[in-house]
């Protein structure tokens, strides 16, 4: 029991997830700077490359906006965290593992205890050098027992904060009560960024390649570009991050030249940024599937669970609800993990299979509701009414129950309905999702077979033998589970024809929010 | 509400006191104040029940959070006085209104009356420019379309302000924008961005078009109903006796005509003023101007309850308070109803 609370390394509230919605790949984090350390940027001016007031825009934005390293709320906060603080170590673009303020950090061949090297030289806003000290406090305060915070859910309850010290002056040694195979994973987040020991959000120091100037919650913030930044340094002299409380004003002040980039572009905006900007697209892992309760009837027979998987249309679903910019799914998450189990062969609509399935299951005019809620995002609303049609074809009843909340006292007692999730690799996700003991356990999916193979998985440190394991895990949600995952929506953001240097990237929106790379020509 | 106090104050002034001159304009005031404070605190009521009906506001805060986080819970509880009961809650709050104090924020933790502050000033000198641009071009068209009455200009004039009429404010602000930000021409900014401590008017370009989109709002009614009065009042006898006399048409319109038309115009002023300082969502949010309907809004999202309460009531006020000086403008321009307090 407690295994699987380990492995539950991501958890966060279903209200912090949803805030977090608009956000590509929120759950979890990091990013990569250029290698070259502010190579190629001008010797005129502190460092910088064009100089100047870069302005982002970004919706969602409230009085609840926060500075704080370890507890964002919306996009507005991820993007200020991402260019203030930063984690041991970066996801990159490609969602790789990349060194941050760690040069490395390795594990022994138990997965019980990892050893972190610091990278020399690196320097807080405040001038003072990034030591053991602040690594054990950054840690303690995400990992508190007590109030862990999003980065540290997972694993407040499997770290022994008695082993866990400094060897040397660059050097932090972490200990586990249990072993954890993929704990790098974890300090790559970018809600796990690395503050001093005096820490105060209300003066945000980090080591980011911007340092804090003003802040108006539900307004905006202001930031100076870092000039002791240890990696690739600002090219703009300032950045502002500004809340909007629509997309299509942002839209508007995108194409006044009002700011220079945004973020999480609606879909049926993109024509309209086309003709004055730029339009940043990325793949990402996040995915709204449906859900099918695995313990009650009619999904309680896996033929059935089959057949509905092979009633969905997944490039219907891809063009329509996502207005085409998605990329396939095949009933399986985290299509960025180095294990994710790509040679099994893409599940398509076969109404045919699904109808004899059905039959052989005594469901031929099977008939159940879908619930489904505004809360979840508009994609669920779409897809769900898609479904109804496709399911007709198979003469299957669909009928789409709207939930007001949906995220209310039912969530996760629903037989048939929808969820969000956002990109995360194999391991964290199924933790919480797949294993009986999962927080959101939406489908009630309890495989023994399953938990074992993820419980040796995790304290595999073996790359090759993990993938063997995972894969086979895998291809048990393949051929049992409960979910109906038909695709992954891209990552639409957008900048000013007049930006360059902002990269797509798998993990967070506009290259991460790395505005260091960004410079604005006039 | 406050429609029905217009009507009263103007009939209560009908029998003479007896009283003499400022005296008796002094009890006139304070009774119109007194039943301001009524309203105020009728609505109060009203505030503090609805806000407090809608079920546990801790639970809304706290969504599917309410069983887990058991600590938060009991703050926020606490925070929120929720283990007294109502009536001692309300008359707390009440309490506090009067001192200043708005309570806090449960978003940000921060004084609600902070938070509020420059979003309050914000929406009041949006809302009191566009009154300034508003009032005489309203008033000028009124006069233009009595004067040429059933001709030509007219008829134009009226088709114009029918249409306006008919389109919502945020249609006429997403025109406005794609015709002078973005599309068309590049010459005003789309949105407003304000910087840290500073106000929208910092920037005065980026007023011109929630300005503009508020006139275009509000003149269409206010200029019919203008001229509809101006030309009752140009049928009536005093104003042939005028022009039988030989006064000269323009000062029949001004001086005869307009004084007498001035006193509806003024109500539906009030009344449109009063809906632009707590309805202009709409523009706000198209034009991202830090204001206080942009701000209720946020709040009831975040189930900010003391914000909801504090923003509910100042719009309420603003309510009160621009009926009040429209009521207190109508009799002093009526000279009968003049006559009636002093004498």
């Amino acid at each position: 029991m407690a295994n699987n609370e380990i492995l539950d390394s991501a958890r966060f509230s279903r209200r912090d997830i949803f805030r977090m919605g608009g956000v590509a790949a929120a759950a979890v984090g990091g990013s990569q700077l250029l290698a070259a350390c502010g190579g190629g940027s001008s010797s005129g001016g502190s460092g910088g490359g064009s100089g100047g007031l870069l302005i982002h825009g970004t919706s969602g934005g409230s009085s609840k906006d926060t500075l704080d390293a370890h507890s964002p709320v919306q996009s507005a906060d991820i993007a200020r965290i991402n260019n203030l603080y930063e984690p041991l170590l970066f996801w990159d673009d490609n969602y790789q593992i990349a060194p941050a303020l760690a040069e490395s950090i390795e594990p022994s061949s138990d997965a019980k205890t990892w050893t972190v090297k610091l990278r020399k030289g690196v320097t807080f806003h405040n001038g003072k050098d990034v030591t053991p000290e602040d690594v054990l406090f950054s840690i303690k305060r995400v990992a508190d027992p007590k109030n862990p915070r999003s980065a540290g859910a997972g694993l407040s309850t499997f770290i022994d904060f008695d082993g866990t010290k400094k060897v040397d002056d660059s050097t932090v040694v972490i200990a586990l009560k249990t072993p954890y195979a993929v704990l790098d994973w974890l300090f790559a987040e970018y809600t796990f960024g690395i503050v001093p020991t005096d820490y105060d959000p209300k003066n945000p120091v980090g080591t980011g390649a911007f340092k804090y100037k003003s802040f108006t919650p539900g307004k905006q913030s202001v930031f100076e570009r870092y000039d002791g930044y240890w990696g690739d340094k600002a090219k703009v002299d300032q950045l502002q991050i500004q809340d909007f409380a629509d997309a299509n004003a942002l839209v508007n002040a995108l194409s006044a030249g009002q700011i220079q980039t945004m973020d999480n572009l609606p879909y049926n905006l993109m024509s309209s940024v086309k003709k004055t900007g730029k339009i940043v697209e990325a793949e990402t892992g996040a995915w709204v599937p449906f859900t099918m309760r695995v313990d009650q009837k009619p999904f309680s027979d896996v033929r059935v669970r089959q057949a509905m998987r092979l009633i969905c249309d997944r490039k219907q679903m891809i063009e329509q609800a996502l207005s085409g910019e998605g990329s396939l799914g095949n009933d399986l998450y985290a299509p960025f993990d180095p294990s994710f189990a790509s040679e099994l062969p893409q599940r398509e609509q076969d109404i045919d299979q699904a109808k004899s399935l059905l039959k052989a299951a005594g469901q031929s005019d099977l008939s159940v509701q879908l619930f489904t809620g505004d809360d979840i995002g508009s994609v669920a609303t779409a897809s769900a009414s898609l479904f109804v049609q496709q399911a007709a074809k198979a003469g299957v009843k669909v009928s789409v129950v709207k939930k007001n909340p949906f995220y209310g006292d039912d969530y996760l007692s629903y037989t048939f309905a929808q969820d969000f999730w956002n990109t995360r690799n194999y391991i964290p996700q199924a933790a919480v999702c797949a294993l009986k003991n999962g927080t959101y356990n939406e489908t009630h999916f309890n495989n023994d077979k399953f938990a074992g193979l993820i419980a040796s998985a995790q304290a595999e440190t073996d790359e090759a033998k993990r993938k063997t394991l995972l894969q086979d895990a895998q291809e048990i949600e393949y051929n049992e589970g409960g979910y109906i995952i038909w695709g992954f929506r891209k990552q639409v953001d957008a900048t000013s024809s007049k930006v360059s240097g902002v990269k797509p990237s798998k993990y967070l929106p506009l290259g991460n929010y790395k505005f260091n790379t960004a410079s604005v020509s006039s | 509400m406050t429609d029905v106090v217009v009507t009263d104050a103007l009939e209560e002034v009908a029998p003479p006191s007896g009283r003499h001159g400022a005296a008796a304009w002094a009890s006139w005031f304070a009774r119109r104040i007194g039943l301001a404070v009524l309203t105020l605190w009728l609505v109060s009521i009203l505030v503090y029940v609805a806000t407090s009906s809608l079920g546990n506001p801790v639970k809304a805060i706290l969504g599917r959070d309410y069983l887990a986080d058991k600590a938060r819970a009991a703050q926020l509880t606490s925070q929120l006085n929720l283990d007294e009961p109502l009536v001692t809650r309300y008359l707390h709050w009440l309490g506090g209104l009067f001192t200043g104090d708005l309570g806090t924020s449960i978003a940000s933790q921060r004084p609600v009356s902070e938070l509020i502050g420059s979003n309050v000033v914000n929406t009041l000198v949006l809302v009191l420019v566009s009154a300034i641009v508003m009032i005489p071009v309203a008033f000028g068209i009124a006069m233009l379309s009595a004067n040429y009455r059933r001709r030509r200009p007219d008829t134009v004039i009226q088709t114009i302000l029918l249409t306006l009429a008919g389109l919502p404010e945020f249609v006429i602000g997403i025109l406005l924008v794609a015709v002078f930000s973005t599309t068309v021409f590049h010459l005003l900014p789309a949105v407003t961005l304000v910087a840290a401590g500073g106000h929208p008017w910092d920037q005065p370009k980026a007023m011109v078009l929630p300005v503009a989109t508020l006139v275009l709002a509000v003149a269409p009614y206010v200029s019919r109903i203008v001229r509809s009065t101006l030309l009752e009042v140009l049928d009536s006898d005093y104003v042939e006796l005028a022009r039988l006399k030989g006064i000269p048409e323009r000062v029949v319109m001004r001086k005869h005509a307009l004084l007498n038309a001035l006193v509806p115009g003024i109500q539906v002023i009030a009344l449109q003023l009063a809906w632009l300082a707590g309805g202009v969502v709409v523009v706000e949010t198209l034009y991202n101007y830090p204001g206080v309907g942009f701000q209720l809004v946020d709040s009831v999202r975040n189930h900010d309850v003391s914000m909801v309460q504090a923003l509910s009531m100042i719009i309420a006020a603003i309510y009160v308070l621009v009926n009040l000086i429209a009521d207190v403008l109508s009799i002093l321009l009526t000279p009968r109803a003049r006559t009636a307090i002093s004498s």
